[in-house]
């Protein structure tokens, strides 16, 4: 199983690759757009530029579940520092007796992400996790900026065009004519 | 969060506006539609109209993140104020009361000074329909779904309700448990 | 029923007083509606006093349902939804005011005067005086909304009456559970009813 998870990198970075290829032809930024449903699963997959090296719906279906993975990997390796204040009596819950009671994130306030990018010379992968557990892959060109705006109009157009097509089924793949009209449109009115 | 940011937030967010009456008809059709095809077994209608909120709810919740912009709420009571505030107030253009929390924080009552779906609406005289029917239903599914999707499980239902002659219209919500979004599960 | 109350002395006060009988008709005729009411301007009780008691309830039907033609000319004539005053049927001094909503329900109000001072002492009414031509003498009798059916002011209140009770119509013609052309039952639309009666009538 490890032999597998190992191949499964390496075709990640084999990917990453052929995208940084492109960095230096492109003048519109974003790349392409992967969206990974909570459970791992890819549900979306689209380039917006012609070019760009194309890997197999295999591994594409591969690259989202060793993203998701690595991502899970990441949230739960956050180092937790110990925690200044005594236990708080005032929690009822059960957690408290577990040892990581006594440690605590730097900030508590905010929770965890796991990875929120990664980046080359070459390009820039921005991930965007929803409450929901959605995850939104953005791949740009590294000197694009304001990535997080992107991805909010993401968001939003996937909120309209298809978690309100009623014939979506969630959790299933995306294919919503309508999303992908508005996605283009949108990234094509932004250059 | 404190309570008068979400306040602010349920008043900013964007909306497109839809005429209210038209909300009020459709929704009014599907319960009467519902009550036909069920037999006027209401028991039976109440779990219909959950059952389609908890699917709107599954479906909504991304549009409630994706434009208000809120982040995670850290506890229970938040959640509740956002729910009432933020949700409400972005969705139908009500703000419900948060009230009757219980000690341990986990049950709260959403007391609904006003109720779109339900304008217009005398439930049939058919001597059960007051007794039995909940009209406004879909919205316990809608919470149940919308919590569902950011790891809450949550039971929710109503208590009371103007359309049956009672003084207030009030929905209790408790939750169950917090869903631990957990790891892949290992493989060895 | 309010219309079996009815003795000489409570009619003698109430001279001015007029008795009314409101129906809605479908588009198609079907009675959906109907209620019988008094005159509550100027101290009257709201209680209906028809001449024939009795037969009241089935005279009052025929009567509104026998104006229906002049209605559906009337309608052709008049661009406008209240058609005020439409038709007189003088052995029972009735007179019927009609309101057309857009989607052709109509609405029809018949104001009956009262009984005129020297029919009171004879409180037994037969058919004889149903073929009486009591609808003259009431005419001239009075000029007050309740006793004059054809005067300015009473066609002005009645088309505050019919405008609010097309109000409380769409109102309870919205609610998901009244379906279109069935009899309408509810007891707050009863209610607005009769209160639109007491405020205009």
């Amino acid at each position: 199983m490890y032999n597998l998870e190992f191949e499964n990198t390496i075709m990640f970075l084999n990917y990453t690759i052929a995208l940084s290829d492109l960095g230096t032809l492109s003048n519109m930024g974003v790349f392409s757009l992967i969206i990974i449903n909570k459970a791992g699963g890819l549900i979306y997959q689209r380039e917006f530029q012609a070019g760009l090296r194309k890997l197999s719906t295999n591994d594409y279906l591969v690259l989202a579940g060793t993203f998701h993975g690595v991502h899970a990997i990441t949230r739960s390796i956050t180092p937790k520092i110990p925690s200044v204040q005594p236990p708080s009596p005032a929690t009822s819950s059960p957690s408290t007796t577990t040892p990581a009671a006594s440690h605590s994130y730097p900030n508590p306030g905010v929770p965890v992400t796991g990875l929120d990018y990664l980046e080359t010379d070459k390009f820039r992968l921005t991930c965007f996790q929803t409450l929901t557990g959605t995850k939104f892959l953005l791949f740009t060109d590294p000197l694009t900026g304001n990535v997080d705006t992107i991805v909010q109009k993401i968001y939003e157009l996937y909120a309209d065009f298809v978690m309100k097509n009623p014939f979506y089924q969630i959790e299933m793949p995306v294919r919503c004519e309508a999303f992908d009209r508005h996605l283009g449109a949108w990234l094509r009115g932004r250059t | 969060m404190s309570s008068n940011k979400t306040s602010r937030i349920g008043e900013e967010t964007r909306v497109d506006k839809v005429n209210a009456e038209l909300v009020t008809l459709t929704y009014g059709t599907i319960v009467a539609q519902l009550c036909q095809d069920y037999d006027s077994n209401y028991q039976d209608v109440n779990k219909q109209l959950e059952k389609m909120g908890y699917n709107i709810g599954m479906r909504l919740i991304e549009d409630f993140l994706a434009k208000s912009g809120v982040g995670r709420c850290a506890n229970f009571r938040d959640t509740a104020d956002m729910i009432a505030k933020v949700g409400f107030k972005i969705f139908l253009n009500v703000t419900p009361t948060v009230t009757n929390w219980t000690s341990d924080n986990t049950q709260f009552s959403l007391i609904f000074e006003e109720n779109p779906l339900a304008d217009f609406v005398e439930l049939p005289d058919d001597g059960r329909a007051q007794d039995e029917l909940w009209f406004s239903n879909i919205l316990c599914g809608v919470l149940r779904g919308a919590l569902e999707m950011v790891q809450m499980q949550i039971e929710a239902h109503f208590v009371s309700d103007v359309l049956r002659g009672d003084d207030t219209t009030e929905m209790r919500v408790s939750l169950v448990r917090y869903i631990e979004d957990e790891m892949p599960p290992e493989e060895e | 029923m309010a219309l079996s109350l009815r003795n000489p002395t409570l009619i003698n006060r109430d001279q001015h007083k007029m008795s009314y009988y409101f129906t809605i008709l479908s588009p198609t005729d079907t009675p959906l509606f109907n209620i019988a009411f008094g005159t509550s301007k100027g101290g009257g009780d709201g209680i209906a006093r028809f001449r024939f008691p009795e037969t009241a309830q089935y005279m009052n039907q025929f009567i509104i349902h026998s104006s229906l033609d002049i209605l559906e000319e009337a309608q052709w004539t008049n661009g406008s939804m209240y058609l005020k005053h439409i038709d007189t049927y003088p052995p029972a001094a009735a007179y019927i005011t009609a309101f057309l909503t857009p989607s052709g329900a109509r609405f029809l109000l018949l104001h009956q005067p009262p009984h005129l001072p020297s029919s009171t002492g004879s409180s037994g009414l037969g058919a004889s005086s149903l073929l009486g031509s009591a609808g003259s003498t009431t005419r001239a009798s009075s000029s007050s909304i309740a006793a004059n059916p054809t005067s300015p002011q009473t066609e002005e209140a009645v088309r505050q009456f019919m405008n609010e009770v097309y109000e409380n119509y769409v109102k309870t013609a919205m609610n998901p559970f009244y379906k279109q052309g069935m009899e309408i039952k509810s007891p707050v639309f009863r209610t607005r009813v009769t209160a639109a009666g007491k405020k205009w009538l």
